[in-house]
């Protein structure tokens, strides 16, 4: 069943392919993000077929098994529902966004954005592992994100997707610590094991905080109140983004995982008192607020936190037959409200305008996208033979039996009324005020019937909408009965999916909403001036406002304590927790241990005297900039020496290499500072920093010296031991680098590959005033590059290459490597920028360096996966020897393409960074001088 | 044959090691910046020149095979030690800087300030700026 992997796979993959596909034209880009939701369609109908059938189809791997978490996709009843709404709905969507994005509209990026959403929701409901199904949930939080804020250029989108973001991504941290307990609970975070443990979870004292933050993160997901001020400002994204992310998709992921969690959690007080409550109040506050929007999108989006609240007390009612009734109600709000949301798309996109104070008689202009609303609308209302009758009619029935069932209860049908009323008066508002009314006054442009294409996917939902309220059980029924049985893992209740039941309290109460929606419809006026007099003026999102602004300042007020705005500073606080730390762990241990000490030659002596020399001279010169960098090479140069004391031959050149191009490094900076730091700090601070100089050199040393003279095991006898068996090479550092600890090195020179394109774009567009002369006012000398200097240096190049590659190819035994022969190859070419100019290199050199830091990188990685092809695990190297013409005998480990990747990174980084920022000046420097003459 | 090999051996270090101290003392000892140029050249062609015969000796004579590394390492000395001894002398002229028996002669000083040389490139590099007032 590797086809539930693709499934979700293919649309990950897929988000690469609209942006290329836009070079052909933009329709192309639209056929091809069509192909890939098509295929992943396709990919669905076989495994679809046997869970009609009755199957639960399941697909693992293990990932981190000792984490709990294994990669698992489960396909039952509920999950292709699901999937078949996400994509059914995804592809109309596509279609639509065609028609609806403006030319100036950066289209692939909206497809690649939506493939994301799609994949990560086809992810989250077909996770069959809890944590999986957490990580998919946050995909859909970011991927939203991005297809909210889609049109960036405008701050209330900005603001809509970051609230989203703030609220769905609070949720699921909520969440994620809810299913984290669960997970401890029942011991196992595989939903089959969940599902089925349903005794040991309402059993356990922690069931109600798992319950409660499970909860909390459904609420968020699926806005319902307190927390459903985020949807309404969500729709400063395309009307597209908001027929899927609002019908089908974003806000059912969380009436989804109530679903899916449902045998699992409810059935107890905490959750019948949790959850309805929290559906009905949404319910009810969704469809009073709706019903006073004057924005179209508006209107439908608390009609959708509405009608979230609808189904969500239908879960809370919590009896198998409520449960049957919300799974309908999803699939049938997700049909009429993308109708929906793509009517009010045209009428935006051809009316200009979504103001339903400005919008009348649009009939006129457009009668058949006014046809196609209409029937939308009526089936939102919940008007017989549509198919939002048919389930608001069994939420009725639900309601009138939880009344019957307990005394108390005989609110819920009343109020259950009211809302469907409400919303029989808001979809009455959605048609008459935009379609009738009157003629329209002052539109931006004349209105008129959209491009056929753009109408078709509202055609296909509407006539889905009609079939579905007609035969219900020939449409719906087959695909609602298993994923019933999979939401409730238990045999279905009784039930029956017909238009007419005969008179039933349930039909009293749809004609009571019906008719009571029309007068309140009637008597708008009074009604819209009594509003805004009074609830009007409350917004929920002032109060998120407030939160934010709060826990905005709260984190300034932190940072400023904690943080100075000084490295020194910061420096100073570190040294001084670490001594204290030392201190306090360590005091009253004896000092030296029982290792005999090695005697003291004259000649470390002396080197080590010199190394104190030249840091101390470091310090007390480093006002002059100059003579500073004299000295720490002095302290480089020494520290080389000591790894060649201390038999670390490839320490030792690795020292030299870094060492020269820190000095070129240096070199180039100082050239655009002063010669001499004035004096900045006071006597007191000086002292401070002798002593925490002082501090922290003293408990260096004390620490050294109390580790050296224990006697202790290292790993350096079992690296010697196993670097010629195990790793095909006698020098064990570098085979330590390439072979044993090869991940550790991948991870380093990724880390820096990041940081090289971070300095690399920092120094593109920076421009620096380059002194024109020294400290002293001295010019500089025209003579830029001397003769002798270029001619030798072109001279050197083909020889330091050759240096750079013998120390490369006996890395593997003796001391070198592809780190060394990196910086050799580095700082021979860096001598040719220095000696002839940046321009003369150009023209020989020619082409971008930075692409070499990428090819390195995946060189490295592709031998580390390399090994998987043998079946050996990841970075697993490979040697042998070889007879090689001229050379001789040598042995080749596959360890050697590993370090020609690690060359490359190298040689990459250190061009990028010391040739961007030789041109800082040069770039400043050659305008001015084109125009006047440098020569005396 | 061992004791002609180590005598022989022993005296190419023992001179090496002679040049590279009087380079030393010349540094400290010379009077000016010109003077002082010659010293470290002296030590580098026939202090370390005699050194590297010598490991060349040896190593060729203990280990199988000729040891060749040393004639890189020469190849590299003398191409570097001119080089760096042109740019510092370049560097002094630039500066005007006195030697003890005055400025260096005015032609020398003009034609160092670019006056005769070929126009090859004028990149205007601040490179090669820097090395020189480093």
């Amino acid at each position: 069943m590797t086809q539930l992997a693709l499934i979700v796979l293919i649309p990950f993959i897929g988000a690469l392919l609209p942006s290329w596909a836009l070079t052909a034209g933009r329709l192309w880009s639209a056929w091809v993000t069509g192909g890939v939701v098509v295929s992943a369609l396709a990919l669905l109908v076989a495994p679809a077929w046997a869970v009609m059938q009755g199957e639960t189809l399941l697909w693992q791997l293990d990932w981190l098994p000792a984490l709990g978490l294994s990669l698992g996709f489960r396909l039952d009843g509920l999950a292709l529902l699901f999937a078949l709404m996400i994509l059914v709905i995804g592809l109309l969507v596509i279609l639509y966004a065609r028609w609806y994005l403006a030319e100036r509209d950066p289209m692939g990026r909206f497809y690649a954005y939506l493939l994301l959403f799609m994949g990560s929701m086809l992810g989250l409901v077909m996770s069959e592992n809890l944590i999986q199904l957490l990580m998919f949930w946050e995909l859909t939080s970011i991927s939203s994100f991005l297809l909210i804020s889609y049109w960036r250029q405008r701050e209330d989108a900005r603001r809509g997707a970051r609230m989203a973001l703030a609220i769905t991504g609070g949720g699921g941290l909520a969440l994620l610590g809810g299913i984290l307990l669960l997970g401890e609970i029942v011991g196992s975070y595989d939903l089959s094991t969940v599902l089925a443990a349903r005794e040991i979870i309402h059993a356990h004292p922690l069931y109600l905080p798992a319950l409660v933050l499970i909860l909390l993160g459904i609420f968020t997901k699926s806005a319902q109140f307190p927390f459903h001020f985020w949807l309404p400002h969500a729709m400063a994204a395309p009307t597209p983004v908001s027929a899927y992310l609002h019908s089908a998709t974003m806000v059912k992921a969380g009436v989804f995982l109530l679903a899916r969690l449902f045998p699992a959690l409810s059935g107890s007080e905490a959750w019948t008192w949790l959850v309805a409550p929290t559906g009905m109040a949404t319910l009810l506050i969704g469809a009073y607020t709706a019903l006073f929007k004057h924005d179209l999108k508006g209107l439908l989006a608390y009609s959708t936190i509405s009608h979230l609240g609808l189904i969500t007390l239908l879960f809370g009612i919590g009896s198998p037959l409520a449960a049957v009734a919300g799974l309908f109600h999803i699939m049938n709000h997700a049909t009429f409200k993308a109708s929906l949301f793509m009517a009010a798309g045209i009428i935006d996109h051809e009316a200009g305008t979504r103001d339903m104070r400005r919008l009348a008689g649009l009939w006129r202009f457009m009668p058949q996208t006014g046809l196609l609303a209409m029937i939308a609308a009526a089936a939102m209302a919940g008007v017989p033979l549509l198919n939002g009758f048919l389930s608001k009619e069994m939420f009725f029935e639900k309601t009138v039996y939880m009344a019957t069932f307990e005394e108390s209860t005989w609110l819920l049908p009343v109020l259950a009324t009211i809302a469907g009323a409400l919303a029989v008066a808001y979809s009455l508002r959605f048609i008459h005020d935009v379609f009738f009314n009157g003629t329209p006054t002052d539109l931006p442009r004349t209105p008129h019937e959209p491009v056929r294409w753009m109408r078709v996917p509202v055609e296909i939902l509407v006539v889905i909408c009609i079939a579905v309220g007609i035969f219900p059980s020939l449409t719906f029924g087959p695909l609602l009965a298993v994923a019933a049985g999979a939401t409730l893992q238990a045999p279905l209740p009784a039930y029956s999916l017909k238009v007419w039941h005969g008179f039933t309290p349930a039909l009293g109460m749809s004609m009571l909403a019906l008719s009571g929606g029309a007068l309140i419809y009637a008597i708008r006026r009074p009604l819209f001036r009594w509003h805004e007099r009074t609830l009007g003026q409350l917004d929920a999102r002032w109060l998120y406002e407030v939160w934010e602004r709060a826990l905005l300042q709260g984190s300034r007020v932190l940072d400023h304590l904690i943080h100075r705005r000084s490295l020194q500073d910061m420096l100073a606080v570190l040294i001084i927790a670490a001594a204290a730390m030392l201190l306090l762990g360590f005091w009253g241990m004896p000092l030296t241990g029982s290792a005999t000490l090695t005697p003291l030659d004259p000649v470390s002596a002396a080197a080590a005297f010199c190394l104190a020399v030249g840091a101390l001279g470091t310090v007390v010169l480093h006002r002059q900039r100059w003579t500073a960098l004299v000295m720490l090479s002095v302290v480089g140069l020494i520290i080389a020496l000591a790894f060649v004391k201390f038999s670390a031959p490839d320490l030792a050149l690795t020292q030299l290499a870094v060492e020269m191009v820190t000095i070129i490094l240096l070199l180039l900076a100082l050239h655009f500072l002063p010669a001499e730091t004035p004096r900045e700090s006071s006597l007191a601070r000086k002292l401070r920093d002798l002593l925490l100089a002082l501090l922290g050199g003293g408990l260096t040393t004390v620490l050294t010296w109390a580790v050296l003279t224990r006697p202790y095991d290292s790993i350096s006898d079992w690296l010697l031991r196993n670097s010629v068996p195990g790793g095909g090479g006698s020098n064990v550092v570098n085979v330590i680098l390439v072979d044993f600890r090869g991940f550790d090195t991948l991870g380093e020179i990724t880390v820096l590959a990041i940081a090289a394109i971070g300095i690399y774009m920092m120094l593109r567009d920076l421009r620096l005033e380059a002194p024109r002369a020294d400290a002293q006012g001295r010019p500089w000398s025209s003579d830029a590059h001397p003769l002798i200097l270029a001619t030798f240096s072109r001279l050197l190049l083909p020889l330091a290459l050759m240096v750079a590659v013998f120390i490369l190819l006996r890395g593997h035994h003796l001391p070198g490597g592809g780190f060394i022969a990196g910086l050799i190859i580095a700082v021979a070419l860096v001598m040719q920028y220095l000696a002839n100019g940046v321009l003369w290199t150009q023209t020989r050199l020619s082409g971008e360096l930075h692409p070499l830091i990428g090819l390195g990188l995946l060189l490295a990685t592709a031998t580390g996966l390399g090994s998987w092809y043998f079946g050996a695990p990841f970075l697993t190297s490979a040697h042998g020897h070889w007879s090689v013409p001229i050379l001789g005998e040598i042995e080749l480990a596959s360890a050697m393409l590993f370090d020609i990747g690690v060359m490359l990174v190298v040689i990459g980084i250190t061009l990028v960074i010391l040739i961007r920022l030789g041109r800082i000046g040069l770039m400043q420097r050659r305008a001015p001088i084109s125009n006047s003459d440098p020569k005396p | 044959m061992d004791l002609l090999m180590e005598s022989l051996i022993a005296v190419l270090i023992l001179i090496g090691a002679a040049f590279t101290c009087l380079g030393s003392i010349g540094l400290v000892r010379l009077r000016d910046f010109y003077e002082r140029l010659h010293t470290p050249t002296k030590a580098t062609t026939l202090g370390v020149g005699s050194l590297l015969i010598a490991s060349a000796i040896f190593f060729s004579w203990t280990m199988p095979g000729i040891s060749l590394h040393e004639v890189l390492v020469a190849v590299f000395l003398f191409i570097t030690a001119p080089v760096s001894a042109h740019l510092m002398a370049k560097a002094a002229l630039h500066l005007r800087e006195r030697g003890e028996t005055g400025l260096p002669p005015e032609t020398t000083l003009q034609r160092h300030d670019g006056s005769g040389r070929l126009s090859e490139d004028k990149d205007g590099n601040q490179d090669g700026n820097a090395a020189d007032s480093g």
